[in-house]
């Protein structure tokens, strides 16, 4: 995986083939759990029989869509949040009004950064006009992925970090199965935030005061 | 124009100037700082400084209050919050 750099056309990542086909699950998988159409032809994960050649990778990211349809999911509420935490009213009233729209909004968002990734070759291009769009994105994905791993304080993406450094380090296979998706979530909630800072660098590198 | 009409002119300004709402952003775990601070220079207007400062205030004071206006336009500021991954949320100035 190469972070972004600016070029002529927008901004170029490089990931390779098994980079690319994770990274673009995730972004449909969340676009499912906003209730969105499944993006191109890609059916969602067989939670039953999951594909035995990334067996272990797609049953971790199969749970990440399982509660589809409930809105009380924590990782829903962190995608359309409550616009007040304790006037009731005002926030039913709020998600009446808006929460169409949002859902739409980020599906889209995510679709064409769908659509990008699936394009042939080692690059995705993000054109210049689309890249606070695709930071949004990865945002949205990784408050997801964030939701799943029980990140709920800095503190908790600080212990992320500590304890990925010493599963790199031990290099043995972890001990069990829950601990290994956790392993590969937090890996790729890390590359995604890697991913989005080096984004955002080329955003600002001639960020002057006027944007 | 007679006295009352300008009593109720009056008052009615007052009433306006009372109801004045915020906009809040709450600090989150997963949100970079670089990306907090551009979306407030995009959104807001604000400047480099302005706006490293309200997410400083974000992340180390848990929440920072930017923006305060009519209820109608806290409700569209917060959306565009939402929008771009950031927990937000209105109240009265004074609650």
């Amino acid at each position: 995986m190469r972070g972004f750099v600016a070029t002529d056309n927008g901004a170029v990542a490089q990931l390779d083939d098994e980079e690319r086909t994770v990274v673009a699950r995730i972004v449909a998988d969340v676009g499912l759990l906003l209730g969105g159409e499944p993006f191109g032809m890609t059916a969602p994960v067989d939670r039953e029989q999951p594909r035995d050649d990334e067996d272990a990778l797609f049953a971790a990211l199969a749970r990440i869509t399982e509660s589809v349809e409930d809105p009380d999911d924590p990782a829903v509420l962190a995608l359309l949040p409550h616009a007040s935490d304790d006037d009731r009213e005002l926030a039913q009233e709020f998600r009446r009004l808006t929460e169409e729209d949002l859902r739409l909004h980020k599906t889209d968002r995510l679709r064409r950064m769908w659509e990008d990734l699936s394009q042939d070759g080692p690059d995705w291009l993000v054109p210049f006009d689309e890249c606070l769009a695709t930071a949004s994105a990865l945002t949205d994905i990784r408050l997801v992925l964030a939701s799943r791993l029980g990140l709920d304080s800095d503190d908790d993406g600080e212990l992320l970090r500590s304890e990925l450094a010493t599963a790199i380090e031990a290099d043995d296979e972890p001990a069990s199965r829950s601990e290994a998706e956790r392993i590969w979530l937090g890996m790729l909630y890390e590359s995604l935030g890697w991913l989005q800072q080096s984004l955002l660098d080329t955003l600002m590198e001639d960020d002057d005061d006027e944007l | 124009m007679s006295t009352q009409e300008e009593l109720e002119r009056d008052r009615a300004v007052v009433t306006l100037v009372d109801d004045v709402w915020v906009t809040i952003v709450w600090n989150d775990p997963v949100n970079l700082m670089s990306y907090v601070t551009y979306v407030f220079r995009t959104y807001f207007g604000f400047t480099k400084e302005v706006a490293a400062a309200r997410m400083m205030e974000v992340h180390r004071d848990g929440r920072s209050v930017v923006s305060s206006g009519p209820r109608e336009k806290m409700e569209v500021d917060v959306q565009a919050m939402h929008s771009y991954g950031l927990h937000a949320t209105l109240q009265r100035s004074d609650a």
